[in-house]
């Protein structure tokens, strides 16, 4: 964080160049102004009455060095408040489990445990798809600038490691949905490597 | 009054012996070893789990471990501060090791893992070089790729594209980790930087540990100036540093020792220098009264420095209670002989009123000073070293103030001591007191009973913990806690240690031991533990991990099935290969081949160096499952199979330990009260006279062992030490009082040196009871209040028979 604290000016322009970005993606045309007053908070809302969701996903990653695509697919499931669970069964199974600060990566015979808050990298992207999944806004905002597009149909959400180091490695993850369930999941690395997940709900619980 | 020429000559022959001895003493106190560390108050003589713990006490890395917090500013200034803290310090060369969360400084040692990645991946075997291995195992790091995790991957993917650094990386990062903010550790509970170092310095080398702890000040105020230059200055200004660990402990109470004992000496002096004052109102009395002492002390510390090869500043402040204790003899001498001298004109032609106070009062004084000596002779024996040096310490003082009294008072002050002071109204005092309280003698009975019922009723207060010794206050004891939660690095854990004669056979042992609890984590019954073979395996593991290896036309002939049709394939991975090969024919590596890497620093905390008093030892650290205490049962039964390997769980081994002595002491207290009751039992000969002496002093251990027990207060060895102290003190009380009922008159200055005697030694405990350190106000709380006590009885109880048949003579 050095960085940062020896040139405010350059995070002052960092963070113009952010909203920069929000603005123009607000104002393109596959969102419009179908519905201007759509923000983080009424998205946020809209998200939090699902308590629980089962769903599956596939997922693409582009590796900039490696010559084709990696494919997996499996199930993702989540519970309120800060449960989440994501499954890989192809190519490999391999099970990444977070509750609360408690992250547990298992894969085969083998399991590990770590803090969530002692590794920021991965809590970075954790937290993108839990906060979301969950409506949590207050960690969304912590960790990311947050921008909202689109309509309560049809939104968009981009997120912004606020940590200068952080979005070294994690550029930005940009979920897209339509009301309250999340349909895609971006993630851009800082190396030009990119995740997206495609994901088809199966069941959601809401709230009572 | 003339002195003989016989007596003179043997005064003079005795002043010479005094001045001789005292001048050695001079020269062995001059050049005495003065130390302040605790570990003198550690017990000794242990078993062999308890050697591993009191090693690890002493010179463990718990005892060098420093822990750091950096408050105030905001997160950005904190986390600036704690990377330039950590540069300057890791840059000091004081410090094994610079933890603050920041990963730079293990890119060397990130080197040396690379480069013997073969020989330390526990993924490493014939099955993972298999086809079926190969194509796993590069699918489980390709799968890391597209995740942040995948930066630090894709720059060695090539070479190691099995992804043997991530699985050694995945064994070495413990599960138990700081939260990490801005690059840094911080605090989960306030907005706090956290850094964990260890010191190069060992724990009891206090120097070293005031040094390295310095060095931490002075890197930290070097940061403000620096930091104003970035525009951060008010953040930074108000920044706050907090430092704790053993060796901080270790250094604060080596200070406070210090000012504790220059606090008392002077106190101790000063009260000596005002009783002495009341109670001859003459400078050259007041001179004589402190040669005793002076001589007691610069025996007692000469005697402990040739014994002990060293003396401890703990020893000096208890021997501020000797100055109260040897100051008596000087008291009894000069008033009771000033007063026969007075009365000199009658019965005493050609008898000196000194040797006339030797014949009459000497016996006794000298049986006082001989249960003094059996209760200090209990804590020579006690099991602890500092306490022993106590014990000689005493013995050694009073027994040297009580000969210059004996034999050089004579000489110098053969008819006691000129001027009066308040004395006559001490005795008149004390003489009314002698009347009244034997009146209301049933009142102490009743008291005594009560206390005895109350022993039996409360709770036995008989469960002090060796921590209580600490002479660590409350508060940073709190703070040290506090930084450890940070840190997630718990003070006492359950440990399995690993003797082996050598390195090689202890890091055996270790991944045998490690084998077993693999197991019980899989069961969920810990959580995980550390080892010293994940650091360093052993030379037989390296081996066989690198004959597992196979050879360059193998590996190219699997690696083309493995990666067929995958997403990496076999023709980019030439590197790879061509390592593999390399790594066949490296030679295991050992402890040496570390140095200067952080990796020497995590191995050197888990394998103990042998020599050859004690044998190599691996220590595994357990960290129990969720919330849970280690199941003692279960890993004893698991690791029962590997020899030389031991559970230690560090709490109740202490407690046990402590117990231990808590109950030897008992003993040796008790064969020290038998040793003192067998002693005046000889002398007086007498059952009646004997249970008359022994009832003020079971009266008063019972009162003060309730009154302290009824406030709540944790007794153990110190306690039980200072009432040894309270009974053989208060037998000379006793034994003056059985000696005054038989004589046919009591001078009203006698009765004076009596009180006077009993004041020093009230006021000289009372002075240790206010100490904070707590082995010297454990003896101060129970002997004051308890010599005091034993006057007050002694005159209550024995005076009784006079007060019945012979009222007129006493009054």
């Amino acid at each position: 964080m050095r960085a940062q604290a020896k040139r405010p000016e350059r995070r002052a322009f960092a963070n113009r160049l952010v909203t920069l970005i929000a603005a123009l993606a607000c104002t393109g045309p596959s969102t419009g102004f179908a519905a201007p007053g759509f923000d983080l908070a009424q998205l946020t809302a809209q998200l939090a009455r699902v308590k629980a969701g089962e769903a599956s996903f596939t997922e693409k990653r582009r590796i900039e060095m490696l010559d084709r695509t990696l494919e997996s697919s499996g199930r993702l499931s989540f519970r309120a408040p800060d449960t989440f669970v994501r499954e890989t069964l192809k190519p490999r199974r391999e099970k990444l489990e977070v509750a609360g600060n408690v992250l547990t990566i298992s894969l085969g015979e083998r399991s590990r445990t770590v803090q969530l808050d002692s590794a920021p990298e991965a809590a970075v992207i954790v937290e993108a798809v839990r906060g979301t999944l969950t409506g949590n806004r207050e960690a969304l905002e912590r960790l990311f600038i947050a921008a909202v597009s689109g309509s309560a149909e049809r939104w968009s959400l981009e997120l912004v490691p606020r940590d200068l180091r952080l979005r070294g490695q994690v550029a930005s993850v940009r979920l897209a949905g339509r009301e309250s369930a999340v349909r895609e999941v971006l993630v851009m690395l800082a190396d030009g490597d990119r995740s997206t997940m495609t994901i088809e709900p199966l069941s959601t619980a809401a709230a009572p | 009054m003339a002195v003989r020429p016989g007596a003179g000559r043997a005064g003079a022959a005795a002043i010479a012996v005094w001045l001789l001895g005292l001048a050695l003493a001079i020269g062995v106190a001059v050049q005495a070893h003065y130390v302040a560390d605790l570990s003198a108050f550690l017990p000794s003589a242990p078993t062999p789990q308890q050697a591993v713990l009191l090693d690890q006490l002493k010179s463990g890395t718990a005892s060098r471990l420093v822990l750091v917090g950096i408050e105030g500013g905001d997160s950005t200034a904190r986390a600036d501060a704690s990377k330039r803290l950590a540069e300057a310090l890791r840059a000091s060369g004081l410090f094994a090791s610079v933890d603050n969360g920041d990963t730079t400084p293990w890119q060397d040692a990130g080197r040396f893992v690379f480069e013997h990645r073969y020989a330390l991946s526990p993924a490493v075997d014939a099955a993972r070089f298999s086809v079926d291995g190969l194509r796993a195992a590069i699918d489980d790091t390709l799968s890391l790729l597209g995740t942040p995790a995948g930066s630090l991957i894709k720059p060695i993917l090539l070479r190691d594209p099995t992804g043997e650094t991530v699985r050694i990386a995945d064994a070495l990062t413990p599960a138990q980790a700081p939260k990490s903010e801005q690059g840094v550790w911080v605090s989960r509970a306030a907005p706090r930087a956290v850094l964990v170092m260890t010191t190069r310095a060992e724990g009891a080398d206090l120097d070293g540990q005031q040094a390295a702890l310095q060095a931490i000040r002075d890197a930290f105020a070097k940061l403000a100036p620096v930091a104003a230059t970035q525009g951060t200055a008010e953040a930074n200004a108000t920044l706050r540093l907090e430092v704790t660990g053993a060796g901080s402990f270790g250094v604060a109470a080596r200070e406070r020792i210090k000012s504790e004992v220059e606090r008392l000496a002077v106190l101790g002096t000063l009260a000596m220098v005002g009783l002495l004052w009341l109670a001859f109102a003459s400078l050259r009395s007041l001179a004589i009264a402190l040669l005793p002492v002076a001589t007691g002390v610069l025996a007692g510390i000469a005697a402990v420095s040739l014994g002990f090869g060293q003396v401890h500043g703990m020893t000096l402040g208890f021997g501020t209670t000797l100055i109260g204790e040897a100051v008596d003899y000087a008291i009894y001498y000069l008033i009771q002989v000033r007063a026969s001298s007075r009365e000199a004109g009658d019965a005493t032609k050609g008898v000196s009123p000194a040797a006339r106070w030797l014949s009459r009062s000497w016996p006794t004084v000298r049986l006082g000073l001989f249960t003094s000596l059996i209760g200090f002779a209990a804590l020579v024996f006690a099991g602890f070293p500092g306490l022993a040096q106590l014990g000689v310490f005493s013995i050694a003082g009073l027994a040297a103030a009580a000969a210059t009294t004996r034999f050089v008072f004579p000489a110098i002050a053969p008819r006691g001591a000129p001027g009066l002071g308040l004395r006559e109204r001490l005795g008149r005092m004390m003489r009314s007191a002698a009347e009244t309280l034997p009146r209301v003698r049933f009142v102490f009975i009743a008291l005594a009973v009560l206390a005895a019922i109350a022993l039996i009723a409360l709770p036995t207060p008989w469960h002090g913990e060796l921590l209580d010794l600490s002479p660590i206050d409350a508060a940073e004891q709190k703070r040290d806690a506090v930084l450890r939660t940070d840190v997630g690095a718990p003070d006492a854990g359950t440990l399995v240690a690993v003797s082996a004669p050598d390195e090689a056979g202890a890091l055996v042992g270790a991944e045998a031991v490690g084998a077993r609890l693999d197991v019980l984590v899989r069961d969920g019954v810990l959580q995980g533990y550390t080892s010293p073979a994940r650091f360093l395996p052993s030379p037989a593991t390296q081996q066989a991990r690198l004959a597992a290896l196979p050879d360059t036309a193998t590996l190219t002939t699997r690696l083309e099935q493995a990666t067929e049709g995958g997403a990496l394939p076999a023709a980019r991975l030439g590197a790879f290969v061509a390592e593999v090969q390399e790594a066949r024919g490296q030679a295991p590596f050992g402890r040496i081949a570390l140095e200067g890497t952080p990796l020497a620093t995590a191995v050197d905390a888990l394998l103990l160096r042998g020599d050859a008093t004690r044998p190599w030892r691996a220590l595994l650290n357990l960290q129990p499952a969720d919330g849970r205490a280690v199941d003692a049962g279960r890993v004893r039964t698991a690791i029962a199979s590997v020899p030389g390997a031991q559970l230690i769980a560090i709490k109740p081994e202490l407690d046990a330990l402590y117990a231990r002595y808590l109950q030897q002491a008992m003993w040796q207290a008790g064969l020290g009260a038998a040793a003192v009751v067998a002693l005046l039992a000889g002398y007086l000969r007498n059952a009646r006279r004997l249970a008359a002496v022994l009832l003020p002093l079971v009266a008063t251990s019972l009162i003060v062992l309730a009154a302290l027990a009824a406030s709540g207060a944790a007794l153990g060895i110190l306690h039980l030490v200072g009432l040894l102290l309270t009974v053989a003190i208060g037998s000379n009380y006793a034994l003056f009082f059985d000696h005054l009922k038989r004589e046919d008159e009591v001078d009203t200055d006698t009765l004076a040196s009596l009180l006077l005697a009993d004041l020093t030694t009230v006021i000289s405990f009372g002075l240790l009871a206010s100490s904070q350190i707590p082995v010297l106000h454990a003896v101060g709380v129970v002997v004051a209040p308890g010599a005091l006590l034993c006057l007050v009885f002694s005159a209550a109880f024995i005076a009784r028979d006079r007060q019945d048949d012979t009222r007129g003579k006493i009054a």
